[in-house]
């Protein structure tokens, strides 16, 4: 993986969600939503930010000096996914509290990852695996 | 409009968050009493995985690592030549992805976290983020044995 493709696809990201904040607008927080459930769940390279990445902005680069590895890449989006939803379902079902809060949780990762090129979701991994339930730690 | 102040404040708290966190990689805290192996062994015991990569007259980084972690990967190609090219050091990269017990026995929340250990277990110093190489080496050079008094008391180099 070109690790600048990631952080391309958490800018774009970070602007999608900001536009959802300032207009409320839930169906863009679902198609956000779908985004991220493809890089989840199907893989980085169909995901739409990768494919934009790949035809508008890897072409105008050099070759990346580094690569990276997609498995915590796939675990932050499996994280942004269940943000994104659970904002989508709040702001679809008038929970417009929960749609904001989520919303503002996402944006903050996507920022994070923008900005600082830091994973939040990726270096959470421990946090969120210690408030699971044991039973799925006997795999 | 609640949504603009929303997006304020997101946007500060991030940029805040990531400027501690950025000054804060690679930063090294010096053993507490109460972490593992301390105070004479008080502390709690250490995870086997632990227990079995220490080895007599050497400190061992032990970096706790996770298959979800990028910069485990940088982590590892800092620690790994750094314990390479320096005499009495090992490391060991523990991927705990699967064994979160291990992380939590050692009070380590975030990943790469690298904690130093003497040669008896005891914690010297952890690091978390990817560390620097020169200033670790620094924090670690008290606790490394050299080669002369290692070989007089031991198996000879």
């Amino acid at each position: 993986m070109d690790p600048r493709g990631p952080r391309f696809a958490a800018a774009v990201t970070s602007v999608v969600l900001a536009v959802v904040l300032v207009t409320g607008w839930w169906p863009l927080l679902a198609a956000q939503t779908v985004v991220f459930a493809i890089g989840a769940f199907v893989g980085l390279r169909p995901a739409p930010y990768s494919v934009l990445y790949r035809l508008l902005v890897a072409p105008r680069l050099g070759p990346p000096t580094e690569r990276e590895d997609a498995a915590p890449l796939r675990f932050a989006q499996a994280v942004g996914f269940v943000f994104a939803l659970a904002g989508t379902v709040g702001y679809a079902a008038g929970l417009t509290t929960l749609g904001v809060v989520a919303t503002a949780f996402a944006l903050f990762a996507a920022l994070l990852n923008a900005v600082f090129n830091f994973c939040l979701g990726c270096e959470m991994y421990l946090l969120i695996k210690r408030f699971t339930p044991r039973a799925e730690q006997a795999s | 409009m609640t949504g603009l102040w929303v997006l304020v404040a997101t946007v500060v708290a991030a940029l805040a968050a990531g400027a501690v966190l950025y000054a804060r990689n690679g930063r090294i805290r010096p053993a507490r009493p109460g972490d593992t192996g301390t105070a004479g062994g008080q502390g709690p015991a250490l995870p086997e995985p632990v227990a079995a990569a220490l080895a007599p007259g050497t400190v061992t980084l032990v970096q706790i690592s996770t298959t979800f972690c990028a910069p485990c990967r940088h982590t590892r190609a800092v620690l790994g030549p750094l314990a390479a090219r320096t005499e009495g050091l090992d490391h060991v990269d523990l991927d705990v992805t699967h064994q979160p017990e291990v992380a939590h026995a050692l009070g380590v929340l975030r990943t790469p976290t690298t904690i130093a250990f003497s040669e008896h277990g005891r914690e010297l110093l952890r690091v978390s983020g990817v560390p620097k190489p020169a200033e670790l080496l620094g924090a670690l050079e008290p606790h490394l044995v050299p080669r002369a008094e290692r070989g007089s008391h031991s198996e000879g180099g």
